[in-house]
């Protein structure tokens, strides 16, 4: 586990540091909210299938494009998950991705939630 | 100005658009490094490129490879912008050509900041660009007429004696001088002389096409390469360009001055296996010729027949009275 899963004090979701991140532009977070609601489950359902069947590349590049919306989204304890499954499977070590997907699998559940709620109350 | 951003991830993708359309930017994104090299690549291309490290087709390093075995194109500032961070990683990226390397997520008032800094380089890129083009220029440039100097026209001759005779190519010579030119500049001074140069090197010029050769040869002698010219109009054109001169007064300081001038030709077809300096010799042996006939005329060299020419008259290099 890296160090940012361990911290308990690491939110799911750092809200304040994406929104610094994009000048404080609520619009273009509803967007880039929008677009990681697109492509998140089609991904991490690419990135079950392939840790599944045992498939180190698609591990590799997928968990590797997780990491990198999760890290510019805010979700940091998520993205500490991919690039742990990253690494893994940069490793060849086929058999800890089934672990490190679960562990990528809780922190998401726990971020997604997060987000759902800030879009319903944008919306309102 | 325009900068280019590779990045296969959509959402990464938005957020640098516009970070980069908020600080002005003119921006084009990509998806792929094969795309993003195809812009990078085109003359007009942006010169400044973010390229994601992990994307399908080329990755980021290989993009910068690709650009970076590009010859005689302007500089393109390139940082790559990756969630990698390795040091080795960094000096990989470095290696393979980038200019920066920024870990994502990216802050975006130090990507502005990275961004400014490649924006410097390519000011001074373009100020040392443009210094060596003046400084080319001057070096190839006759500084009162703007016309190509001696060395540079000779240089031109001997490229387009060799492509004519590679392509049978049809080209022709003309050395002109104008006519009385050293009584211009006793009467009336080198002020007026140097106008009545100028005026003359531009009517020569507005009297050839785009792909022909103006070049001032020495003094008051100017030479003209006329490329894909035909001998059979070879002479009326050297016509043409006689009487841009002769055809109407040159307006000088003093007033305006009726001059003209004496043309040599030499026609590719009659150029032989012969050297530059051995077909300005005969050109000019032409142009004597027309000095000699009363001036205000041209007389096309015939090679051939040079025998007949009063050779002791003509000392080496020739020189004609004005």
């Amino acid at each position: 586990m890296t160090s940012r899963e361990n911290d308990v004090h690491e939110p799911a979701w750092n809200q304040a540091e994406l929104f610094e991140r994009v000048d404080n532009d609520r619009e273009l977070v509803r967007e880039l909210l929008t677009i990681f609601k697109g492509d998140f489950p089609r991904t991490i359902g690419s990135l079950a299938a392939a840790v599944s069947s045992g498939d180190v590349n698609n591990s590799v590049s997928l968990s590797h494009a997780l990491k990198g919306m999760l890290l510019n989204l805010g979700g940091a304890r998520a993205a500490a998950a991919a690039a742990r499954l990253e690494e893994l499977a940069r490793a060849g070590e086929i058999a800890a991705l089934r672990g490190a997907y679960d562990v990528l699998e809780r922190e998401a559940g726990r971020l997604l939630p997060e987000l759902d709620a800030y879009m319903a109350e944008v919306r309102r | 100005m325009r900068i280019l951003i590779a990045d296969d991830e959509a959402l990464s993708r938005r957020m640098l658009e516009k970070a980069l359309e908020r600080a002005g930017y003119e921006v084009t994104s990509v998806e792929n490094g094969k795309q993003a090299l195809e812009h990078l690549c085109k003359p007009d291309g942006p010169r400044l490129a973010l390229l994601d490290w992990v994307m399908p087709e080329l990755d980021g390093p290989g993009v910068c490879r690709a650009v970076r075995t590009r010859s005689e194109q302007t500089y393109v500032y390139m940082v790559l912008l990756t969630s990698k961070g390795s040091k080795a990683e960094t000096v990989l990226g470095l290696e393979s050509g980038a200019d920066d390397y920024l870990t994502k997520p990216f802050n975006a008032e130090e990507l502005r900041a990275r961004l400014r800094v490649g924006e410097r380089i390519l000011l001074l890129e373009d100020r040392l660009v443009e210094a060596r083009e003046n400084m080319r220029f001057r070096a190839t440039h006759d500084p009162l007429t703007s016309l190509l100097n001696r060395g540079a026209i000779m240089d031109l001759l001997g490229r387009e004696l060799h492509r004519s005779q590679r392509e049978q190519k049809s080209t022709a010579i003309l050395l002109g001088d104008v006519d009385h030119f050293k009584k211009v500049n006793d009467t009336l001074g080198h002020v007026v002389g140097d106008e009545v140069l100028g005026e003359i090197a531009n009517r020569l010029l507005a009297s050839v096409r785009s792909y022909d050769f103006v070049g001032r040869y020495g003094g008051e002698e100017f030479l003209v390469v006329l490329n894909g010219c035909d001998p059979p109009y070879a002479p009326g054109r050297a016509e043409a360009i006689r009487k841009s001169v002769s055809n109407r007064p040159i307006q000088t300081v003093k007033g305006p001055l009726a001059l003209t001038m004496s043309f040599g030709v030499l026609l590719s077809a009659d150029w032989g296996p012969r050297t530059v300096e051995d077909l300005l010799h005969e050109v000019d042996i032409a142009l004597y010729q027309a000095k000699d006939a009363g001036r205000d005329c041209l007389r096309i060299a015939k090679p051939d027949a040079k025998t007949e020419a009063p050779q002791a008259a003509l000392p080496q290099p020739v020189r004609r009275a004005h």
